[in-house]
């Protein structure tokens, strides 16, 4: 179903299309809020935001996507709850479970002293199919710190944009970067770890 | 020459088509000759894959939602 069919079935007040509207998009608004306010305050903001959006849909012009739309509801309400106490971008970087790729698996010649062993499993489904493996994924997207995991979702779940990761959660595109990239060394080391050993 | 820390840190932006013209021949390069940063590539992008196929926890409360937002709509339609 297109946005604008959605749309039309959701202004005539279809339960079902509200139903479709927070499953398609109620994860992408809750990795945004998370982002911004923390844990604490996440799902507060997302019911205030799908209010706010119910309340205005009558009124969406479709210049962006619908999806587009929701997330900047959503990023400007977490933004208002912050008010002043807003916080420091941080960059730094929690351990994770199973550590990253580090300095340590390099030589002095910044050549590998400790290759990535080779998984047994190629694909994605293969890997997705042991219970265990997931919970691990799930201990260690817990484990970095809520900018981080919020970065990385919306990146990888969410498939949003850089510079529309940026602009949502307000910070420069680099660090975006910075933050994708660490999180998903962690992701890739506990990937490997389980594949080394067959556990977590 | 780029070295494998190097390619290491710069394979994020290399998946996500952020690097200049220069600094993606550099990558292409050096992946020609080296296996073990080819390995952390290929295994980086199924890193990428897995998080993208993980099932999203489910909404616990997801009908009860959806019912209170068609009524608020019908509310502010007035
Ligand atoms: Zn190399």
């Amino acid at each position: 179903m297109s946005d604008q069919q959605l749309l039309r079935r959701l202004l005539a007040g279809e339960d079902a299309a509200y139903r479709e509207l927070v499953q398609r998009y109620q994860g992408a608004m809750r990795a945004v809020a998370f982002a911004i306010v923390g844990s604490r305050h996440a799902e507060e903001v997302v019911q205030d935001a799908w209010l706010a959006v119910v309340r205005s849909l009558a009124g969406f012009e479709q210049r962006a996507s619908l999806k587009t739309w929701l997330l900047s509801i959503t990023a400007n309400l977490a933004r208002t709850r912050l008010k002043h106490n807003r916080r420091e971008v941080l960059l730094d970087d929690l351990p994770g479970p199973h550590g990253s790729v580090d300095e340590a698996r390099f030589d002095a010649g910044d050549h590998w002293r400790q290759p990535p062993t080779a998984w047994h499993d190629d694909s994605p489904e293969a890997l997705l199919a042991e219970d265990e493996l997931r919970q691990c994924l799930e201990r260690t997207l817990v484990s970095l710190s809520e900018l981080q995991s919020s970065v990385l979702l919306l990146r990888e779940r969410q498939m949003l944009e850089l510079d529309e990761i940026a602009g949502l959660l307000e910070i420069s595109q680099a660090n975006v970067r910075v933050l994708l990239h660490r999180a998903r060394l962690k992701v890739f080391a506990t990937l490997e770890h389980f594949e080394e050993t067959g556990q977590c | 020459m780029l070295k494998c820390r190097q390619l290491v840190a710069l394979s994020s932006d290399y998946l996500d088509a952020q690097l200049s013209l220069r600094q993606r021949l550099a990558v292409r390069a050096h992946l020609a000759m080296c296996w073990k940063c080819r390995r952390f590539v290929r295994q980086l992008q199924l890193t990428q894959a897995v998080l993208r196929q993980m099932p999203e926890a489910p909404i616990d409360d997801l009908d009860e939602r959806a019912r209170a937002l068609a009524a608020a709509h019908r509310d502010s339609q007035g």
